[in-house]
């Protein structure tokens, strides 16, 4: 495939990309120059420290080190996705890492076992891009889902105990509450899918072409891992608040103070 | 003569969060009685009441509805039997009808789902007008809020009635047809209130002040 090299040279010329948000920062007073530069710094060591690990990983592409690394991929997206909604690590972490899991799974089933026809499921080339890129998506939307769900109930306390004072079960009482959350965490991906290839030229879509590829296979990718993507999202909230809802609701349906971390 | 199980009894009950807000509660109250709660604010009426819902654990102290101990087994029965109307009841989002209909969605209630008449003549009762039933919710004032809050709590039909400061926003007319309706029916009717008039009818008064081994029987 005919990819066109980038030099260290020609990357770093990237990096005056970062003059002008640097300058409104500077210009606003805003106290993001901190974080800017460690993100920059943190985005160029964590990637180029993968694209080694990945490089062994392609090269060696053993299908229980492929697992390994998928797992530790679910591990990292767990533990982000609880501590960015500041629930208790220790009361979430389990259920979130078989939504997690199914998510990607069924999803990647479906794309590398079907779609794209090869047999060996836990392919490198395969299993690791398309899984990270479902994965990310479920990250972010977990992060609306699940947060949404707990703390819309926190903050409607008073709605959630009228319903279950009306004589609603703990089911019932959380129904709204939870297609309320998945409403919310589906929406953004439901609106890219809606406004692809009119508004934005996907990552997927944008690496296959990169990669050498003509339009017509890159728009086939880009609507088999977007399909992928809408499911794995799916399923993740759908099991994440399922699953996180039976340990966070004492015996009389009353939401626990704490499952969350403050 | 058999005598009739009590429909809320209450034992020795301590209730608190970190310290405790009163101690000692004990009383029990026959099926139809009327009772009004008060106490000083953060005297522990409000607590009181969400203890007997399940909502807050008790100190220490026991607490049976119907002979039924409230624990995580019979809660669904419990609550079956009692309606509870807040202050500042949250009734959630919808239309007036919508909002009402919406409990007797609810496994529990679907047998009990009342008749476009049964609503308007509760809204009559209440001085609200039909008109009302098709507004959002989100639109209606404290007052309006109360009353649908209580007339929910009043086609759900059932023998327990938990009310917490549920007039605070009503006007004196609809304090009093609100008060009438609950001195007259056969429910057992717990009335939580700072303001002495209201529900002065009632049977007998408890004090969260001087709870302490205060024994109530009606």
């Amino acid at each position: 495939m005919n990819v066109v090299q980038i030099t260290p040279f020609q990357l770093s010329l990237a990096y005056l990309l970062l003059i002008f948000p640097a300058a409104v920062i500077l210009w606003y007073g805003v106290g993001l120059m901190k974080p800017l530069l460690v993100g920059a710094v943190r985005m160029t060591v964590q990637l180029l420290l993968v694209g080694l690990y990945l490089q062994v990983i392609f090269n060696y592409n053993n299908p229980w080190v492929n697992l390994l690394w998928l797992g530790m991929m679910l591990i990292v997206a767990d533990v982000s996705i609880i501590r960015r909604c500041g629930f208790r690590l220790k009361r979430f972490a389990v259920p979130m890492f078989c939504a997690l899991t199914a998510g990607i799974v069924i999803p990647l089933c479906v794309f590398v076992g079907l779609v794209l026809w090869k047999p060996n499921l836990l392919d490198a080339r395969f299993v690791i891009p398309i899984g990270g890129m479902i994965l990310g998506n479920c990250l972010r939307a977990n992060i609306v889902g699940i947060g949404r769900f707990y703390q819309d109930i926190r903050k409607d306390e008073k709605l959630y105990l009228q319903t279950l004072a009306f004589g609603a079960t703990r089911e019932e009482a959380t129904r709204p509450f939870m297609a309320d959350a998945f409403q919310a965490a589906m929406a953004p991906t439901i609106a890219t899918m809606a406004t692809i290839g009119l508004v934005s030229l996907p990552g997927m879509m944008t690496g296959v072409i990169l990669g050498g590829a003509n339009p017509d296979t890159a728009i086939k990718y880009q609507i088999a891992i977007m399909l992928s993507i809408l499911c794995g999202t799916a399923i993740t909230v759908f099991l994440a608040v399922q699953l996180t809802a039976r340990k966070s609701f004492d015996c009389y349906g009353v939401l626990q103070k704490d499952i969350f971390a403050d | 003569m058999k005598s009739v199980s009590p429909a809320i009894d209450v034992q020795a009950l301590c209730l608190g969060f970190d310290k405790p807000l009163c101690t000692d509660v004990t009383f029990s109250l026959e099926p139809g009685a009327k009772v009004r709660i008060e106490g000083r604010s953060g005297s522990g009426k409000s607590t009181l009441l969400r203890c007997l819902l399940g909502f807050v654990r008790p100190l220490s102290g026991q607490i049976t509805i119907f002979d039924k101990p409230l624990t995580p087994e019979t809660l669904g029965a419990i609550r079956s039997r009692m309606a509870y109307v807040t202050q500042e009841p949250d009734l959630g989002t919808g239309t007036v009808v919508d909002t009402m209909l919406r409990p007797f969605s609810y496994k529990a209630n679907t047998h009990l789902r009342p008749t476009d008449k049964d609503i308007q003549d509760r809204c009559e009762q209440f001085f609200l007008s039909r008109e009302l039933l098709t507004q959002k919710i989100a639109t209606l004032s404290g007052g309006q809020k109360q009353r649908i809050a209580l007339i929910i709590a009043i086609l759900l039909k059932r023998d327990i009635i938990l009310l917490d400061e549920p007039t605070s926003a009503l006007d004196a007319i609809s304090k009093v047809a609100v008060a009438e309706h609950f001195y007259r029916t056969d429910q057992t009717v717990v009335w939580v209130s700072h303001d002495t008039t209201a529900f002065d009818k009632a049977g007998h008064v408890i004090s969260l002040d001087i709870a302490c081994s205060q024994e109530v029987v009606l």
